[in-house]
């Protein structure tokens, strides 16, 4: 049971898909119960899997391979196992989906449709952060771009046909070049090694190129190419400036529930394959971009901080201040030092809850007043105290209050590229200071937008708003919990990737 | 060895298909040719059945005929694609032909077997005569074929497009061979084949003009860019199973004759020809998948859709020297693919746009509301189409892109995957119909015949298996007997 006990983690899902399926669609109340309880059992699942997971101890646990199929010489395995990179993801995932579905019950259209797509998306995601063959991680990848489709383009605003196929074709553009670059990496490992081996194993991609037994194969301009290539592929999904333009799109016209999984969960797909594949399989051509990539870090963070400041949409403020803080993570990962990578991960995580703790809220008072345009909006916290204190405690996670989870990724991002080696990033400094500034911003833009909604004298066309509905509690408070229990105590989550993150970071002897 | 002393039983399955079409037909016209009559098209599909089964059987005793037939694994596979294809497209045909009275129904049946036995001698054919009779007996049926709507003006108009443009690339074939013909003094393939090198060296400049007369004539057959341009409109005025049929085992035929030309006959000189195939090959993808951006109407855009997925096709052509059987491979498991993923999209869109009374995209709308079912599975369909996971498509796909790289044409490689990508657009457009879409004047649920839900159900259920387990596939492709004559 213990070994298969991810393969159930990622399938389960489907079983619940099945379930609903038989279901007739009349009975709403049914499905929606049958998708909590499926989701809860995923939730359950993976807190097991969490508690069953050695600290530690390197290397991948819960790992198995079986032989899937192959086309002529290729063998394509299912390779899946988990380390501490994935592991706060797949809790992550999960966590944030049952809640999503929590927050979904609101939903009249189209139930059962809902629920479905949902349960094959939390498939594709866990897949996604589990497989350790590249093929396996494309197909998986792949596997969530059409539930969101659908998400979006069913259950969306005004514009959500739009949305949905500039999704659709940025995140197809993406995998074109991920599938490009993966048989480009399985070309030249197959030529590096004297055509004595195939693989598609992340892991043994990685000792490959670590150490082949042709080196003349993979030269730095080859290496370089493939790096860059990961790089552009895993943009489009984090996003990274100047690939982003589809997330605004995406996360404005999307359905509350779908925008918690869009920033709770999918961005992260992108830092994670950056890391995993990036720097896991390429740590010296990580270490020759870092700069680069801290560049681009620092123009996320304030061109996103920028441009959420003159948004006068709620939503498309908080899809911004995505872009913005998904700059922190390029920022940690960059600066190759233990508490850098480690602030990317807290920051994925953070975020995770963060992010969709916002979007609900947001959700929320769009559903009470109608309306998401902040000038609109006024006095929220005479009307609705709750769901406003909610909203506020969540901006104050997001500028980065300590104590709260934000504070500490944040913290240990900068900590890592002040501290960053010169070998790796020339003026570290110059760049941290740049970065930081973005950080005064993104206080500004959420403080003021916060003091514009809930602030002020109530409007009247507000008065009389019902607050709070018991069901809406269970999202909120799980998800401000969490962000306060990482807060005061990083510890539960650093126990689990320290060792992850230092095996990362030792490949290129920082 | 003369014909007489030669193994007749090889044909077995071509002479009782021939019996059974005209046995179907000689029924036809007893019974008048008038009215609905549903059970020859039972008859039909049983003997399309039958002949497959035989095709089967007689696998095992791979030979030739006089060097004029061949019967190897090539042949096979192809054989058994057309009748398994042509079986679908009678089954999609039943109930269409019962809401067009103005059909005649058996002459339609009889006509869809005799194209069935002139694809399956084109593709087993070995001597440059006896493909053409394949290919004209396949031509001039499906040039009746698209007529068959006769007070309709569309049609017609469609049928003398093709007969004309169809004449003029058989011209062009014929011209074509004629070289091979005067050069050699013989119409086998083998020798042609064995004579190529020394005639290229000799002759250069005439070899490259019958090549490319062949090449011309031939692209028409299969679609290719710049040779495409009747298809949008015979697929539109068609009747919309024959569109199907055009689409599918039509194109797969021909894929099967230029392979077996390519094979036989140019295969030793094939740096002469390669870098033709592979420019043709980027030019139709990147041509069918733009233009098919634009389209609003289902048949057409499935004609343009048709075009691209043709240019998928040649990509591992252009690889075939460099790849060898793996090639061959390739090429058989995505026309499988093709063959289920096209057909269960067209038995979907027959009904759809039948029901709507128009083909333009709009007939979809609210599709999921109607019958799901059917939206879901065109749905996949389609995104087998667009080559994404977990389908034939993708596999299929994903083969041929391995290949390219591997034959060191990762140019093209690249155009096929950024081409695909476009794909999304229209591909989805689809789905945005059926899913997102309010239904319009007509939202009753959708009454699926059982014909036509038997042709999306098997066409769905190995559109999946392919793409999960290709093995299935492709284990039968490792062990099998290409050729014959070689």
């Amino acid at each position: 049971m213990m070994e298969n006990m991810l393969t159930w983690l990622v399938f389960m899902p489907l079983i619940g898909v099945v379930l609903i399926l038989m279901i007739p669609k009349e009975n709403v109340n049914v499905i929606r119960s049958l998708a909590a309880i499926i989701s809860g059992v995923a939730l359950i699942l993976s807190l097991i899997i969490w508690g069953g997971f050695e600290r530690g101890v390197s290397g991948l646990q819960y790992a198995t391979t079986t032989e899937w199929f192959n086309i002529g010489f290729l063998q394509f395995n299912y390779e899946i196992g988990i380390d501490g990179l994935s592991m706060p993801l797949l809790v992550l995932t999960t966590i944030v989906t049952t809640l999503s579905i929590f927050a979904s019950f609101s939903i009249v259209k189209r139930v059962k449709e809902f629920y479905v797509w949902t349960l094959v998306l939390l498939t594709g995601m866990l897949g996604v952060f589990v497989a350790l063959d590249m093929f396996l991680f494309f197909l998986f990848f792949e596997l969530t771009l059409i539930p969101m489709f659908f998400l979006i383009g069913i259950w969306g605003g005004k514009m959500k046909e739009y949305a949905s196929f500039k999704f659709l074709v940025y995140t197809g553009l993406g995998s074109a070049i991920m599938f490009m670059t993966f048989i480009a990496m399985f070309f030249k490992s197959y030529e590096a090694m004297n055509m004595q081996e195939t693989t598609f194993s992340m892991i043994r991609m990685a000792e490959i190129f670590a150490d082949p037994a042709n080196p003349e194969v993979l030269t730095g301009t080859v290496k370089g190419a493939i790096f860059l290539a990961l790089f552009v592929a895993f943009a489009i999904k984090l996003p990274v400036f100047p690939f982003h333009t589809w997330l605004p799109n995406a996360h404005v016209e999307a359905p509350t529930a779908a925008s918690m999984i869009l920033a709770g969960v999918l961005l992260k797909m992108g830092g994670y394959g950056l890391i995993r594949l990036g720097f896991g399989i390429l740590p010296d051509q990580a270490a020759r971009f870092a700069t680069l990539i801290a560049i681009l870090g620092v123009i996320n963070i304030i061109y996103g901080a920028l441009l959420a400041l003159v948004q006068t949409d709620l939503k498309s403020l908080v899809a911004y201040s995505s872009i913005s803080h998904m700059g922190i993570v390029l920022l940690g990962i960059a600066s190759f030092t233990t508490s850098g990578m480690q602030g990317a991960i807290f920051q994925l995580v953070s975020h995770g809850f963060i992010s969709a703790l916002l979007f609900f809220m947001v959700g929320a008072i769009y559903e009470r007043t109608k309306t998401r345009t902040i000038s609109e909006l006024g006095g929220l916290s005479k009307s609705v105290p709750v769901l406003a204190g909610f909203m506020l405690a969540a901006a104050m996670a997001s500028v980065g209050l300590p104590g709260l989870s934000g504070f500490v990724s944040e913290l240990l991002a900068f900590i890592g590229i002040f501290g960053a080696s010169e070998s790796i990033i020339p003026a570290a400094t110059t760049i941290g200071v740049i970065a930081a500034i973005g950080i005064i911003l993104t206080a500004a833009y959420l403080l003021w937008a916060m003091q514009r909604t809930t602030f002020g004298p109530m409007k009247e066309k507000f008065i009389g708003l019902p607050d709070a509905r018991p069901m809406e509690y269970v999202p909120m408070i799980g998800l401000l919990a969490l962000s306060i229990i990482i807060g005061v105590y990083p510890h539960i989550l650093s126990d689990v990737i320290n060792t992850t993150v230092i095996d990362i970071v030792s490949k290129i002897g920082g | 060895m003369t014909a007489f002393d030669a193994n007749w039983s090889l044909m077995t399955p071509e002479i009782v298909l021939a019996a059974l079409a005209l046995l179907v037909f000689t029924i036809d016209f007893m019974t008048g040719i008038h009215g609905k009559k549903p059970f020859i098209g039972k008859l039909s599909v049983m003997s399309l059945l039958v002949t497959a089964v035989l095709v089967f059987l007689t696998n095992s005793t791979s030979g030739q005929i006089a060097d004029v037939f061949v019967v190897d694994g090539f042949a096979m596979i192809f054989k058994l694609i057309i009748l398994v294809g042509v079986a679908m497209v009678i089954l999609i045909s039943m109930n269409y032909l019962d809401r067009n009275e103005e059909i005649y129904q058996g002459e339609y049946y009889s006509i869809l077997l005799f194209s069935a036995l002139g694809a399956m001698i084109m593709v087993s054919s070995a001597d440059l005569i006896t493909l053409f009779i394949g290919l004209e007996i396949l031509s001039i049926s499906s040039y009746c074929l698209v007529g068959f709507k006769k007070y309709h003006r569309h049609s017609t108009e469609a049928a003398i497009k093709y007969v004309i443009l169809g004449g003029t690339a058989s011209a062009f074939i014929l011209y074509g061979m004629s070289f091979l013909y005067g050069l050699t003094g013989s119409t086998s393939l083998r020798v042609i084949g064995e004579a190529m090198p020394q005639l290229f060296a000799d002759y250069s400049v005439m070899m490259t003009i019958s090549f490319i007369f062949m090449l011309v004539g031939f692209g028409f057959k299969i679609s290719i860019v710049p040779f495409h341009m009747w298809a949008p409109d015979v697929y539109e005025g068609a009747p919309t199973p024959i569109t199907a049929f055009l689409s599918v085992v039509s194109k797969i035929a021909g894929f099967g004759i230029v392979l077996r030309v390519m094979v036989f006959g140019f295969l030793p000189v094939y740096e002469e020809w390669i870098f033709i195939i592979a420019v043709l090959a980027a030019v139709t993808m990147i041509v069918g998948n733009a233009i098919a951006l634009t389209q609003k109407n289902t048949k057409r855009l499935m004609a343009y859709s048709g075009i691209a997925q043709a240019g998928y096709l040649l990509v591992p052509i252009a690889a075939l020297p460099f790849m060898g059987n793996f090639s061959l491979s390739m090429i058989l498991f995505y026309s499988v693919a093709y063959l289920m993923m096209t057909l269960g999209a067209f038995a979907v869109i027959t009904l759809v746009t039948e029901d709507a009374g128009t083909s333009d995209l709009s007939s979809f709308a609210g599709l999921f509301q109607r019958s799901p079912y059917l939206a879901v599975a065109m749905t996949v369909f389609l995104v087998s189409l667009a080559g994404l996971p977990l389908t034939a498509g993708f596999i299929g796909k994903a083969q041929i892109f391995f290949g390219a790289v591997s034959a060191d044409l990762l140019w093209l490689a690249i155009i096929m995957i950024v081409m695909s990508v476009v794909s999304f657009f229209y591909y989805f457009s689809f789905i945005k119909q059926m899913f997102m879409t309010e239904p319009k004047a007509n939202d009753k649920e959708l009454q699926v015949p059982v014909s036509l839900s038997a042709v999306v159900t098997v066409a769905l259920a190995v559109t999946i298996i392919l793409g999960i387990m290709p093995n299935f596939l492709l284990d039968i492709f490792t062990t099998l007997n290409w050729f014959a004559l070689f």
